[in-house]
């Protein structure tokens, strides 16, 4: 692989990359950092490229293991910072609605952060992201019935919270 | 689309039923009409993953930050040649060989060292040998005579004390 071709292919993925160290790391700096680091890894694995078959799903695996590593090394809680994180954007609002949306997403961010890792990387990929189950089990490296199961809990756990807090306003 | 489809799909989706393209259908759903009260919160979730993947690096500088990082990297090595590799990986066993012989020798002499040999040869010439060899069985068999006679004085004395034993024994 050239650097155009680099470029042209793997660059791009940049963004879904960075969603997913974000979702990990909570931490716009830290997720930028980790898809650099990512990058670097693929273009000095590149010789390897050819014989990976899904190249996306490679770059996102590194993208985890860097980020778990990051996490780990700095070994602190990645619930804190991730609420503080989320600066979620409006444009186009009444300041009324923006403050509503703004709760709102507030909560989904905290409600989705607190659920287990692996349910978060699955409701991830699948509700943000957009991947097929197959495309889910080659990332992370799940069997389909793992990748299944921690999607229906992962929606149920956010499901019923969601509930209490329509009921509850809690 | 109306609100039993609506329901059916969500139920659906709760349920980890819906494919991906229905999930789309109901990320448009949300994204376009007002939805019910009861809904509100649910539609809030659509909302936060459609503006969740709406997240980019947002850094115009950062394909020329990675680029650059990428280009100051070092090359890839260049795969060796045939040549090269031949001549690496022969010497690579070639050493391993080394190890062997010397470990074999080094076994060997101690060996030698702790169990004596049975056999040095000390002379080339044969008939040298042969003479030598004479010379030695000479001289055994010299002293061999040597002590037969010598034996054969103690025989006498051990004959002489019998007979005494008997002649005592006799008389009385």
């Amino acid at each position: 692989m050239n650097l155009e071709a680099f470029e042209n292919r793997v660059l791009p993925a940049k963004n879904k990359l960075y969603r997913f160290a974000l979702r990990f790391l909570g931490n716009e700096e830290e997720a930028k950092d980790v898809v650099q680091e990512v990058f670097i890894r693929v273009w000095n694995g590149r010789e390897q490229m050819n014989e990976v078959q899904n190249w996306e799903a490679w770059c996102m695996r590194i993208t985890r293991n860097l980020s778990l590593d990051r996490i780990r090394s700095m070994n602190r809680k990645q619930t804190q910072p991730m609420e503080e994180a989320y600066q979620v954007r409006h444009h186009d609002l009444t300041p009324h609605e923006k403050t509503e949306q703004h709760e709102s997403m507030q909560r989904i961010n905290v409600l989705i952060a607190s659920l287990p890792e692996k349910q978060r990387q699955v409701i991830h990929l699948r509700d943000v992201e957009g991947y097929s189950y197959n495309e889910i089990c080659e990332t992370l490296e799940l069997d389909m019935n793992q990748v299944k199961v921690s999607l229906f809990r992962a929606r149920n756990a956010v499901r019923e919270k969601l509930v209490k807090i329509n009921a509850y306003g809690l | 689309m109306d609100s039993n489809n609506l329901n059916e799909l969500l139920n659906k989706y709760w349920a980890c039923e819906t494919s991906l393209e229905e999930e789309q259908q109901l990320h448009e759903y949300f994204r376009t009409n007002a939805v019910p009260e009861h809904l509100k919160e649910t539609a809030a979730l659509f909302h936060y993953f459609d503006e969740n993947k709406k997240k980019s690096v947002g850094d115009a500088a950062f394909d020329e930050v990675v680029l650059s990082k990428v280009k100051a990297e070092a090359p890839a090595k260049a795969p060796k040649g045939k040549m090269v590799r031949l001549v690496y990986n022969s010497m690579r066993i070639a050493a391993g060989l080394a190890v062997v012989v010397a470990a074999v020798y080094f076994i060997r002499t101690e060996i030698r060292k702790t169990t004596p040999q049975a056999m040095v040869d000390t002379y080339d010439d044969p008939k040298l040998a042969f003479e030598e060899t004479k010379k030695a069985l000479l001289m055994i068999s010299k002293s061999f005579g040597r002590a037969e006679t010598e034996a054969k004085k103690i025989d006498l004395f051990n004959k002489a004390t019998e007979e005494v034993k008997q002649k005592e024994t006799n008389e009385l």
